[in-house]
């Protein structure tokens, strides 16, 4: 199929992103996905973390130079973009910067408020450059220095314990596991800022005026826990970590399945759901736990989700012997059947395997200037008429800058200067393409769909 | 009278019909808190949300959940009976008048909906509904998807944490996979975003081709419940382990990379620490200096974060020494002020009361009818413009007759 290539919902928007990481980087990467002409604007001076994380199969001194660009968190955050090295303490530079803003329509960045000012790029100096831009700034505290936290730093794994996700993550009988390898707050902060994004852009075709959008992601990620700050007020008791269990539905539970470290999730949506689940013969096999309720067993088929609720662990205890002489797949076969929400815990290998995944494709390759072609995440969102995709991973460290600056009225020689006075940068070494270790398996392993540099879908899923 | 309604808001004149549950409640929430005509359209009994605990102490009935209380702020609420022909033929009406709808029921019900074969448009389905009203746009949040061997499979926030590879990674090395943050519904909040920017997308590029003179551009948008996972958990996912060939396993609050790293007990919970960079640990060696006169932190070995995970036991005991000495609010204000990343492990209760939220007047109050007045969290993020409108949740079928009536 041919992507419908001239009716993208951003073509036309050219977006001027200066981040790192992933909160800001993530948003920039769905609006390419989307049509957007995204600008990565970045320096060898403060290297995007997603550069020196690199990947251990090129740590090699030969590949000092092109390092920066085989780490699959830059195809993972930045694929469709096109990086721009220019270093922005230098003048030169920054005056490179704002023409290049004044052809743009959104500057996006996750850089903490006092270090963008240092910059020069706070709201009110961009606007003097563009002055409908729209500029969303993803601040860890917000813009005001009054405010009491607004010198403190936001560090992505910081965040998920600032908010409270990390205490409520675990058991109640010990400490509070937290996420700490992972970081679901950017991602969320990255959503409400392209939503705001495209609000504005929708504001801006009727009123032709630009916004100044500030992400203070404490209050983004907060907003989650709205029941819950309600009902502080109202005399509901404080929320409390509560493994994997949830007020609404019972049993609710990730439980051991046979072989090592194999675990199927499991929630029982509904009384019908469970009528069918405690109809299970092999119930009646399960020897009795010193925990069990009996007076509570024998009503089982009957129980209402308070009954549930108050016989979870013994509902538990039974439920794991069953789940335990079951492989996942098979357990979570026979409860889907019954109406249960049920699914093996995937971890890399399993989501490989897994058949859904080699169904949809949930993963692109795209054409890459450093590595041929590179593997990475498709927007979830499927349009039927404007699908999102973008044409190329990478991008290269600097790869666009030439092409960039030219385009926005500079000489091919004074670009040459800019790089010889090293206030801007190009890639050092476009005759190096590499290949992932993985890459001659890409064909066969079945869970992504091949873009070309055009947007058609090509191979993959045929 | 909704904010979209007296003509508020970015997105007024936008009209949205929410069918959805838990996996499109936060979004939609934004989106009508910006000014879109968000309906809610429940059946007799309700939204599920309103079943959701916690409930209102003393109160019980369709407006007792707070999680109805907070999610459905700023929509309305329609009461149709799609088993009723009458309602059923009003339910036509109301989608003809949309914009976009949501719809989360399972990909089955999604392929026929009966109660459009009661209205006599045959039996339609999804992409039928689009082609009868080709300007609206039609997004399906599923367990799995519209499509794939797994489509009618039943899933949940929890069950969708574990399809995606993550919940395996959080948790300790002696128990079990854990769901981030518990219930909260995080997996599912971020599927609601997905599903209003798609839908934001989708009218986007319906005026432009409107404004293009092209033929109206309406479309179905498929979102997975599971692949909103793996779009939010690189960290976990399948190019990085393809790339490096390492395995995340379940490694508990701490992460044995280096010390400090990871949660460390305060006098009353928990901080979180992440002393990567030199001065950061420098930082850190200091304070404890200062305060238990320990000289061997001050050792410039340490400032190796390799001799450091070496030294993990010993390193981690001394920042204990320190950590447990204070309140975690106590060692956020000073550590940050000490330009170290450390931050409080905050509850519920703390946040309600957290200094900064109370300075920068986050906190709204709001009167509902039922259950009285409390307190709400503001916006979730702000601009220069007066963007947001936000309003008490509409109780169970109070915008029936207004909607009807307007359709008329």
């Amino acid at each position: 199929m041919t992507a419908s290539a001239n009716r993208r919902p951003l073509a036309g928007i050219r977006v001027f992103e200066i981040s790192i990481a992933v909160a800001a980087p993530c948003c920039g990467k769905a609006m390419a996905h989307h049509g957007a002409e995204v600008f990565k604007v970045e320096a060898h001076s403060y290297p995007d973390v997603a550069r020196a994380f690199g990947s251990a199969w090129a740590r090699d001194p030969e590949l000092a130079d092109v390092f920066c660009d085989t780490g699959p968190y830059v195809p993972e955050m930045s694929a469709g973009k096109r990086s721009v090295g220019l270093e922005l303490k230098q003048p030169e530079a920054l005056e490179a910067a704002k023409r290049l803003l004044a052809t743009c329509d959104v500057f996006l960045t996750n850089f903490a408020a006092p270090g963008i000012a240092e910059l020069g790029l706070d709201y009110e100096s961009v606007k003097q450059v563009r002055p409908d831009i729209i500029y969303a700034g993803m601040t860890g505290f917000g813009v005001d220095p009054d405010k009491p936290y607004y010198p403190f730093r936001a560090f992505g794994p910081n965040q998920a314990p600032l908010v409270g996700w990390d205490a409520l993550t675990g058991f109640p009988h010990e400490e509070p596991a937290g996420i700490p390898s992972i970081a679901p707050p950017d991602y969320m902060g990255g959503l409400h800022t392209m939503l705001a994004i495209v609000t504005a852009l929708h504001e801006r075709d009727r009123t032709g005026e630009g916004r100044f959008i500030d992400i203070s992601q404490l209050e983004t990620t907060v907003s989650f826990l709205g029941p819950y700050l309600v009902g502080q007020d109202l005399g509901v008791p404080e929320p409390f970590r509560n493994g994997n269990r949830v007020s609404w539905a019972a049993p609710a539970g990730i439980y051991p399945c046979a072989g090592n470290d194999r675990w199927i999730a499991v929630e029982v949506p509904d009384d019908e759901a469970w009528q069918a689940l405690a109809g299970l013969a092999e119930w009646s096999d399960v020897p009795a736990h010193d925990a069990v309720d009996q007076a509570a067993l024998s009503t089982y088929p009957h129980a209402t989700l308070a009954d549930r609720i108050a016989n979870h662990d013994a509902i538990d205890a039974e439920l794991s012997a069953w789940t335990s002489r079951r492989s996942p797949q098979q357990a979570a076969a026979e409860l889907q059947a019954l109406g249960i929400a049920a699914y093996e815990v995937l971890n890399h290998t399993g989501v490989l395997a897994d058949p859904q995944v080699h169904d949809r494709r949930p993963y692109s390759i795209a054409p890459s200037p450093r590595l041929g072609r590179d593997l990475f995440v498709r927007n979830p969102v499927r349009m039927s008429a404007t699908p999102p995709y973008v044409t190329r991973a990478g991008p290269n460290m600097g790869g666009d800058t030439v092409d960039v600056l030219t385009e926005i009225g500079y000489a091919h020689d004074d670009v040459e200067q800019m790089v010889a006075d090293g206030t801007a940068f190009v890639d050092a070494r476009p005759d190096v393409v590499l290949e992932r270790p993985f890459d001659r398996w890409y064909e066969s392993v079945g869970i992504a769909e091949f873009y070309d540099a055009e947007g058609n879908i090509t191979g993959g899923n045929q | 009278m909704s904010a979209a309604q007296q003509g508020h808001g970015p997105w007024s004149g936008i009209r949205v019909l929410d069918l959805t549950g838990l996996s499109g409640a936060y979004g939609t929430r934004v989106w009508a808190a910006l000014g879109a005509d968000v309906i809610c359209v429940e059946p007799p009994a309700g939204n599920p949300i309103r079943n959701m605990p916690p409930l209102a102490p003393g109160h019980e009935g369709p407006e007792a959940s707070l999680w109805w209380a907070y999610y459905a702020a700023s929509k309305r609420s329609v009461v149709l009976d799609p088993t009723d022909s009458e309602d059923a033929a009003a339910l036509v009406k109301l989608i003809g008048s949309a914009d976009v709808v949501l719809d989360d029921a399972m990909p089955a019900a999604q392929e026929a909906y009966p109660w459009l074969a009661d209205a006599g448009e045959g039996g339609l389905g999804v992409a039928g509904i689009v082609e009868r009203f080709p300007h609206l746009t039609w997004v399906s949040i599923t367990p799995f998807g519209m499509t794939g061997p797994r489509r009618h499979w039943r899933s949940s926030n929890l069950v969708a944490w574990a399809s995606c590879g993550l919940a395996s990674t959080v948790g300790f090395p002696h128990g079990p996979p854990l769901a981030p943050a518990g219930e909260i519904g995080v997996l599912m909040h971020g599927a609601s975003l997905h599903a209003v920017i798609g839908s934001m997308m989708s009218v986007r590029a319906r005026n432009l081709a409107a404004a293009a003179d092209e033929p109206a551009l309406g479309q179905t948008i498929d979102l997975s419940l599971q692949e909103v996972g793996l779009w939010l958990s690189p960290e976990t996912g399948v190019p990085l382990y393809l790339d490096d060939q390492v395995p995340r396993p379940r490694a508990g609050n701490r992460r044995p990379v280096t010390s400090p790293m990871g949660m460390y007990p305060a006098s009353d919970g928990y901080v979180a620490i992440i002393a990567i960079q030199p001065a950061h640990w420098n930082a850190v060696a200091q304070w404890v200096h200062e305060l238990t006169g320990n000289e061997g932190i001050l050792d410039e070995i340490f400032i190796d974060i390799v001799v450091r995970r070496e030294a993990l036991e010993a390193v981690d005991a001394w920042v204990e020494e320190l950590t447990t000495r204070f309140t975690k609010q106590e060692l956020f204000v000073e550590g940050q002020r000490r330009r170290i990343p450390i931050t409080p492990v905050n509850t519920v209760g703390d946040l309600r009361h957290d200094p900064h939220l109370e300075a920068v007047g986050w906190w709204r109050p709001e009167e509902h009818p039922v259950l009285g007045t409390y307190t709400v969290p503001g916006s979730p993020f702000s601009t220069d413009g007066d963007w947001w409108a936000w309003q008490r949740a509409p109780m169970l079928g109070e915008h029936t007759d207004e909607v009807l009536s307007e359709l008329t």
